[in-house]
């Protein structure tokens, strides 16, 4: 009887004669029993690990996403013709996105969206101390060529125009898990912010209006962060 | 028949307050990165919310949700890292995994990480699966799209190398 017929028997996973011939060999073989014991007391030690909790911001961001899909659907009811979902036109969009690229974020409803989500630019210091300059500098390039994608966006809500935002979505998040990995945990929460304009911006339905609101947000706190950032990396010692 | 009410929002929010600890921690043990883990969490509950009146009241609303976060970690994880559980070919190797990983790891429980540490992608994400989160062999397979004798494999190797570890560890302390 080898370690491995053990094992499947502890998960409950051999069926019929193998089932019957494990229960046999460990009622009349004493080795085999204690051999048994030894691995079900190894595994159970394994069993129910400490839990490390999450912390509060990101349970509460959580609780936000649920607060926004719920909200998409009231507004949806009373308004005809609104598609939460009818902005991904291409197959490829849809597949990144009903893996839940923050679909459930979509807002609308009476006030203008623009104003409902807050970017924490202002909140960020100057300062990223335990930043790369490296990453400094790739995160100021991404932030650039954010903004030129975002002012040559088509002003049609069509696939292409998500495609395109979906682009600049996946940049967003490598650069915010760059971030935490810098160390830099307000500048990875800021750039998560971004995502949940980009994502409304996405849109389909959205109001021209309310469009127009969210870039000229994201213009500004992009130009606010791109400060930041400069001002922070002239800070750094210059070396040779 | 009567027809079932989907779970309401305040439900979502109340699994979110108690039980969102144990899906964080179920998909940090499969991606062992917080950022993944996080976003698993976040798409899971945009899934789950989107398919809502799918939801059955046999079954409860958080494991329901962790379920959902398991598949859209792994999900994360197969895009962060193509062809990983296609090929296992590569997987015997393992434990050398760079100061990244180690940072990440160090949200994992104590003994664990360091156990953990000795095992390769595919037999970490085989044992949590099977043994953390109790799935059928064929399950893990089916999910995993590789056959059930590697999921079996990957799980033999991954005890025998964490129990060597536990040992070494106890040693260790007395």
């Amino acid at each position: 009887m080898n370690d491995d017929k053990l094992i499947l028997y502890y998960y409950d996973d051999l069926a019929g004669a193998e089932r019957r011939e494990v229960e046999r060999a460990l009622a009349g073989d004493p080795a085999v029993a204690a051999r048994f014991r030894a691995l079900k007391g190894d595994l159970d030690d394994f069993s129910d690990p400490r839990v490390t909790p999450p912390p509060p911001d990101m349970v509460q961001r959580w609780h936000d996403t649920i607060d926004r899909a719920a909200g998409i659907a009231s507004p949806a009811a009373r308004r005809p013709g609104f598609h939460s979902w009818s902005f991904l036109l291409g197959a490829a969009v849809t597949a990144a996105l009903a893996a839940g690229i923050g679909l459930g974020i979509l807002i609308s409803g009476d006030e203008p969206a623009a104003t409902r989500i807050e970017i924490p630019v202002a909140g960020l210091g100057t300062a990223t101390p335990g930043a790369q300059p490296a990453f400094i500098r790739g995160l100021r390039l991404h932030l650039k060529e954010s903004e030129r994608s975002l002012a040559s966006l088509p002003a049609e809500t069509n696939g292409d125009r998500a495609v395109l935002i979906m682009d600049i979505i996946e940049q967003n998040r490598l650069f915010a898990r760059a971030a935490r990995r810098n160390d830099a945990d307000d500048l990875a929460r800021v750039l998560r912010a971004f995502e949940l304009v980009l994502v409304e911006l996405a849109a389909e339905d959205i109001a021209p209006e309310d469009a127009a609101a969210l870039r000229a947000k994201l213009k500004f706190e992009l130009n606010v962060m791109l400060t930041k950032l400069s001002r922070s990396s002239s800070d750094e010692p210059h070396s040779i | 028949m009567k027809s079932q009410a989907p779970p309401t929002r305040a439900e979502f929010h109340e699994a979110i307050a108690h039980r969102s600890d144990r899906w964080f921690a179920a998909c940090l043990k499969i991606t062992r990165d917080r950022d993944l883990a996080q976003d698993a969490v976040q798409e899971a509950l945009i899934s789950a919310w989107e398919k809502r009146h799918q939801f059955r009241e046999t079954a409860r609303l958080d494991t329901w949700i962790h379920r959902i976060a398991i598949n859209a970690a792994l999900q994360l994880l197969r895009r962060n890292r193509p062809g990983l559980f296609e090929s296992l070919a590569g997987d015997i190797a393992g434990g050398d995994e760079g100061p990244e990983a180690a940072q990440q790891a160090r949200e994992l429980d104590d003994e664990l990480r360091a156990a953990f540490g000795g095992l390769t992608e595919i037999e970490r994400v085989c044992f949590v699966l099977k043994h953390l989160e109790q799935w059928r062999l064929k399950e893990i397979a089916g999910e995993l799209g590789i056959r059930t004798d590697a999921v079996k494999q990957a799980v033999f190797r991954a005890v025998k190398k964490l129990r060597a570890s536990m040992h070494h560890l106890k040693e260790g302390a007395s």
